[in-house]
């Protein structure tokens, strides 16, 4: 059959700008950052191959060991809260009204913030002394003190987290609610369902897509968090915020540790990587079964 | 199963000048197979959410079984729905779809088992039990979907809202068998509605022509088609629909026109009307002779007849032909006032 098909490459030119692009935005400079993790760089005239060896000091650094648990940890933390509390959101949007583009503006503002802006505004806005939350706080007698104390550090973070990016959420879990034919909802009436069952037979089942999607866009995202940490807590009070790039862009910018970081780096990456695919891999078996 | 009375009903949207249902009138035996047939803008959406309890009646009453429904929502009124496309909870496999409305309503599970299994005989289902929807074509999810209405023994009414648009002609005759032979066996009341007069004709025991938000006629499908009460019936009822001339044509002189089907009218050489043949359309053949219609234009506007074709019918085209009437209906102020044989 195939010695029938008609030969022609040109549609290979029309790839060609694609291929071009993604080369330069993510192929290249990926393998130079392979090449930097298999090399000790004194300066950029005097290189040695040391091959896996940054691999293996990384993977054994109990900094990165450290920073990394807390990242999991971060990025469970996030989703538990931001995926039931989007699609509550959500449902809570009503579908028709004069309102409705209001809502989803008003709902939208947090996204266009640039996120050391947001950084910054947690940070004022949680400080014990002249912060609107942090003063409050304090002014219930419950004494609240982010830049001290490691759990509050935490909460402050989670919390601006979810605040920045709830809304992703809720406007995925919208679109696919607006997509639903009112039938189903007629159907699942008729047939005695309780708002229960609503949601988990109706509603559930057809936003899977979309949540699919702001699983991974969340986990993507909230893995490699950094500039909001950042400008809130600096990684502190001691490592107790350092997440993952945090750590990273101290060895790389900070120290200057060319070699160290590039592993890192192609670590961070295959981590991110390997998540992503367990996450999709797995709800996407469940969809064959 | 419950007989469905509508006494006097009328709906007029919020904010809407003009009713969409006025003084609507309409009566449907337990167990009997109905069809509501009408084209688009008669209402027919309107009236079915009235029957499902979506909308409530602004005037008048529902009654299922001599009990006042009007302003219980469809749930209370145990009423189940096909709609146009297969609606079905994409979670759960077959049996757990027929099982959805059965377990909601509180029965015992040996009886849900027994219901689903005399279900899935009923459609010839057994195999696909399992299955999850996306796994189905859409003949068959639509056949659950009929299942699913059909799951509680208690349904007081099953309405069908036009439930073949979805499925490809080749197999929609067998989904309208499947379900004529369930409606039978079950005996379930049903209200198809539908904008299809084959689907009414040939699924239901009575029919009723909605036009302009209120019904025309309630007659057996026979009945409808050789006897229509109203001018649209005769019009928008048949393929095509009647011919109506004027009654002086025909020389009657106790009605205002005088509607007649194509095939209750033949060329002759002694017909009442007279005109230029325009077209023809073969439909198949009568003893070995093309048959078809044939499109005159006469001086009281298009006829059309149905029969055998002239041997040369190509020829004929644009030639003078004259047409004998056979029978027909007559018509004052477009009400039926009778029927006339002109032979």
């Amino acid at each position: 059959m195939s010695s029938f098909r008609p030969q022609n490459n040109r549609a290979w030119l029309g790839v060609l700008p694609v291929v071009l692009i993604v080369a330069f935005s993510a192929v290249i400079p990926l393998m130079t950052v392979v090449n930097y993790s298999v090399q000790d760089i004194l300066d950029f005239n005097t290189r040695f191959f040391v091959g896996l060896q940054w691999y293996e000091q990384t993977l054994n650094d109990p900094r990165f060991i450290e920073a990394f648990l807390r990242q999991v940890a971060f990025s469970l933390t996030i989703l538990t809260i931001q995926i039931p509390l989007g699609i509550w959101v959500a449902k809570g949007i009503p579908q028709n009204s004069r309102m409705t583009p209001l809502i989803l503006v008003v709902l939208a503002m947090p996204l266009l913030i640039p996120w050391n802006v947001v950084g910054t505004i947690w940070q004022i806005f949680a400080r014990p002394d002249i912060g609107l939350l942090g003063v409050t706080i304090n002014a219930l007698g419950i004494t609240y003190n982010y830049t001290s104390d490691p759990l509050h550090a935490w909460i402050t973070l989670v919390m601006m987290d979810v605040w920045h990016w709830t809304s992703l959420v809720a406007l995925l879990a919208f679109a696919g609610l607006t997509s639903i034919p009112q039938p189903f909802y007629q159907a699942a009436e008729l047939d005695g369902a309780n708002r229960w069952q609503m949601f988990r037979y109706v509603e559930l089942p057809r936003l899977r897509g979309v949540l699919i999607i702001a699983v991974l866009l969340r986990l993507m995202d909230s893995f490699m968090i950094y500039t909001e940490p950042f400008v809130l807590t600096g990684g502190g009070p001691g490592n107790a915020t350092t997440l993952l790039s945090q750590h990273l862009a101290t060895m790389a910018v900070g120290q200057f540790d060319l070699g160290p970081a590039a592993a890192f780096s192609v670590i961070y990456f295959l981590f991110i990587l390997l998540f992503c695919w367990l996450f999709y891999s797995s709800v996407v078996a469940r969809n064959e079964d | 199963m419950a007989a469905v009375d509508l006494q006097q009903i009328g709906f007029t949207y919020p904010g809407a000048t003009e009713a969409t249902l006025s003084d609507l009138n309409l009566s449907v035996a337990d167990g009997e197979a109905h069809a509501l047939l009408g084209a688009s803008g008669a209402g027919k959406t309107t009236l079915l959410n009235l029957l499902s309890g979506i909308l409530h009646p602004t005037n008048g009453q529902l009654h299922f079984n001599g009990e006042d429904v009007s302003q219980l929502s469809g749930r209370a009124r145990n009423v189940a729905q096909v709609f146009q496309f297969p609606v079905l909870y994409e979670s759960l496999n077959v049996s757990e779809n027929l099982a959805f409305p059965l377990r909601n309503s509180g029965f015992a599970r040996q009886v849900i088992d027994e219901r689903v299994t005399y279900i899935c005989d009923e459609l010839e289902l057994g195999q696909l039990l399992e299955q999850k929807p996306r796994a189905l074509s859409l003949f068959q999810k639509q056949l659950v979907a009929v299942g699913k209405a059909l799951a509680r023994p208690d349904v007081s009414l099953v309405l069908l809202d036009e439930p073949l648009t979805a499925v490809e002609p080749k197999i929609k005759w067998q989904l309208r068998q499947t379900l004529r032979r369930v409606q039978a066996d079950l005996q379930v009341t049903m209200i198809y509605v539908t904008h299809d007069q084959t689907e009414a004709l040939t699924f239901a025991d009575r029919v009723s022509i909605l036009a302009a938000g209120g019904i025309l006629q309630t007659d057996t499908p026979e009945v409808v088609y050789q006897s229509p009460q109203h001018e649209f019936v005769g019009h928008f009822v048949g393929s095509p629909g009647m011919n109506f001339v004027a009654a002086d044509a025909l020389s009657v002189s106790t009605a205002q026109r005088i509607g007649f089907r194509p095939e209750w009218a033949q060329l002759s050489n002694a017909g009442q009307l007279s005109g230029t043949l325009q077209r023809v359309r073969i439909e198949g053949a009568q003893q070995g002779q093309p048959a078809g219609l044939m499109v005159l234009d006469t001086a009281h506007g298009e006829v059309v007849v149905r029969g055998q074709l002239p041997d040369v019918q190509d020829r004929l085209i644009g030639s003078q032909l004259q047409v004998q009437v056979l029978r027909g209906v007559a018509f004052t102020n477009e009400q039926q006032v009778g029927s006339h044989e002109f032979v």
